[in-house]
């Protein structure tokens, strides 16, 4: 994947958003979330998006991954436009291109941490011979080869969170959005996951946007925004 | 999604959430193993029912005889249109009997009774058991032996008692031995006559005529209106079916065949509501799975699952409830066909009871489609932000 990268992103940015708006309509009219976002980033990037609860971090991670659509304005992932693409197209998308990170450290509780990490793969078609080499680098990049045939229930908070970014590493996606990955967790925690996420930066190819609340977080971004009143400005 | 992935994954996850899931399991395997029971046994049961239906009417015996009354000559059943009737599919058994008079003696007093004259399989086609003794049988008939059967009054009459077997009687100047008195339950005429080997009475009784009647016991009551309509067809093929009348009592007929009908009916619609409460509970149970499972779908298509790969998911996992169900209720079913057999001395055709195993599986896998569907579309259409942050 990060060959494709490097391919398609050789002279243009990974993501290009230009005048991204976002409209929702509610009972007594039309609430307006997000009003000009322009946003690059480029391969390898670190960035944080900041801003106040209910300024739109999440719905403009959404927008990234494809999960929802903008009201207007343009999207352009490697240099080809995303935002008109099917229903079909779009997973196709989420599968190779992007790897998501919530909040609440979604793992399927009931599931391995091992099956956890197939489903990804599954998805994308991967062979089943294929998927364990891939399965155990994954957990070699948040350290928790040793987790491997637990269940996702017996892990603890933080190590439920480090689960979730090898499950979003799985498919080598060229980008990694993650909202509120350590909203969470403690402080030790919190800097584990950001460690990660730097040395997954780090390595090239792949690009990490982080919605956050904590200014810490943000801190060790290479690139900062702050998300107020529906406008994204670099800090 | 490939497909050994899909029922890997389904498999997995209806076996985790086992216990959600027994009660329609178990809903599920019983009207299969009922269904598979019924469709396998159903036949032999009514068969085996069909044997002594005599005690409710005879109605699957038909009795032909041919009017002589005024007649050029006298018609008689050959033994080639007995047979060509017994081959007809659907019947079980056929008798031929003559009539007549002839004069008894016993302790010097001679008086004229009924002589019916009878082969082997009389007895079988009217459902007709001994009182004390035998009922004489093809041996006898075909030895010409010199043996007769009295009906309980007839028997009453001439020796004052019932269990006169070992006695011999003067019937037209030659003895025979009595070896049975015949049960009460028959017909009056029946029970004040004599009965004797067909081909002694047509040696030796100058009173009895050639067999001008014959007894046909269809194997079911649904085989007696075919049966009775091939009959003249048949015969005719071998001798004159001018003055054949076919007497089947349809008023019986209707009123028996009406309560099997009905009870075939409340069995049959007992099994289909045991199915349908299943089906109605894997429709249930999948709507709450796919209801409690929200997050996890968002997550999945988060993940790059395709809408198509979450409806086949629940369609497969509602397949796999209902087809191991299904299983389940094959081998219940099996058990009880064992049981069954062995307790009534059933035999039904293996083929049978395949066709009960296909048929119950294709109707497991009509179940978990029909009720699976909605709630897999549901959540192949949840939207994924929502579904995401569904508490």
């Amino acid at each position: 994947m990060s060959s494709r990268v490097a391919a398609a992103g050789a002279d243009q940015p990974l993501i290009q958003v230009s005048r991204l708006a976002k409209h929702y309509q509610n009972g007594q009219g039309t609430i307006t979330v997000l009003k000009e976002i322009n946003l690059q980033v480029e391969p390898g990037d670190m960035v944080a998006i900041m801003g106040p609860s209910g300024s739109g971090k999440s719905t403009l991670l959404f927008i990234l991954g494809l999960l929802l659509p903008p009201t207007r304005g343009t999207y352009l992932f490697a240099g080809r436009d995303v935002l008109n693409l099917d229903r079909t197209a779009q997973a196709e998308f989420r599968r190779h291109r992007v790897g998501l990170v919530f909040q609440s450290c979604d793992l399927l509780e009931k599931s391995t941490v091992y099956e956890n990490l197939e489903f990804p793969l599954i998805y994308a078609g991967v062979d089943r011979r294929d998927r364990p080499p891939r399965i155990m680098a994954a957990l070699e990049r948040v350290k928790l080869t040793h987790r491997v045939r637990h269940g996702a229930n017996l892990l603890s908070g933080g190590e439920k969170q480090r689960v979730a970014v090898a499950r979003a590493l799985v498919n080598q996606p060229q980008v990694i959005l993650a909202d509120e990955p350590t909203g969470q967790l403690d402080r030790e925690n919190s800097h584990l996951i950001v460690d990660h996420f730097q040395e997954i930066a780090a390595a090239g190819g792949t690009a990490v946007v982080v919605v956050t609340h904590d200014p810490e977080i943000a801190a060790r971004c290479s690139r900062k925004y702050l998300l107020q009143d529906g406008v994204l400005v670099e800090l | 999604m490939r497909l050994a992935d899909l029922w890997r994954v389904s498999l997995r996850q209806v076996w985790r959430h086992r216990r959600r899931y027994w009660a329609v399991v178990l809903a599920i395997a019983l009207g299969t193993a009922g269904l598979i029971t019924l469709v396998t046994m159903g036949r032999e049961v009514k068969n085996h029912l069909n044997q002594d239906l005599d005690l409710i009417g005879g109605v699957t015996v038909v009795r032909l005889r041919l009017d002589n009354n005024q007649a050029e000559a006298f018609q008689w059943f050959r033994p080639a249109a007995a047979a060509a009737v017994k081959a007809l599919p659907g019947v079980q058994e056929v008798s031929r009997l003559a009539v007549g008079r002839a004069p008894v003696t016993w302790r010097g007093q001679q008086e004229r009774i009924t002589v019916l004259a009878v082969d082997g399989s009389f007895w079988k086609v009217r459902g007709f058991q001994p009182l004390y003794g035998i009922l004489f049988g093809p041996q006898a008939v075909s030895g010409r032996q010199r043996v007769c059967v009295t009906g309980s009054d007839r028997a009453r009459k001439l020796f004052g008692r019932e269990d006169v077997v070992g006695l011999s009687l003067e019937v037209h100047h030659d003895l025979y031995k009595i070896v049975g008195v015949l049960e009460e339950s028959v017909p009056e005429i029946m029970r004040n006559a004599v009965f004797l080997p067909l081909t002694t009475a047509r040696d030796r009784v100058p009173g009895i005529m050639l067999p001008d009647r014959l007894y046909v016991r269809c194997r079911t009551w649904d085989d007696v209106p075919a049966v009775a309509s091939a009959i003249p067809r048949v015969v005719g093929q071998h001798q004159s079916d001018e003055r054949l009348l076919v007497e089947i009592n349809w008023d019986r007929w209707h009123r028996v065949v009406k309560m099997a009908w009905w009870v075939e009916f409340f069995v049959y619609a007992a099994v289909g509501v045991t199915l349908l409460l299943g089906t109605v509970g894997i429709w249930n149970i999948m709507m709450a799975v796919v209801r409690s499972r929200t997050r996890e779908i968002g997550l999945k298509k988060a993940m790059g699952a395709e809408d198509s790969d979450i409806l086949a998911q629940f369609l497969a996992e509602a397949l796999c409830l209902s087809l191991g169900a299904g299983l389940v209720g094959v081998a219940i079913g099996a058990a009880l066909v064992e049981i069954l057999g062995l307790v009534l001395g059933l035999h039904p055709p293996a083929k049978l009871f395949l066709l009960s195993v296909g048929l119950s599986l294709a109707l497991a896998v009509l179940i978990g489609v029909g009720a699976g569907l909605l709630p897999s579309v549901q959540a192949s259409r949840m939207n994924v932000v929502e579904a995401t942050r569904y508490e």
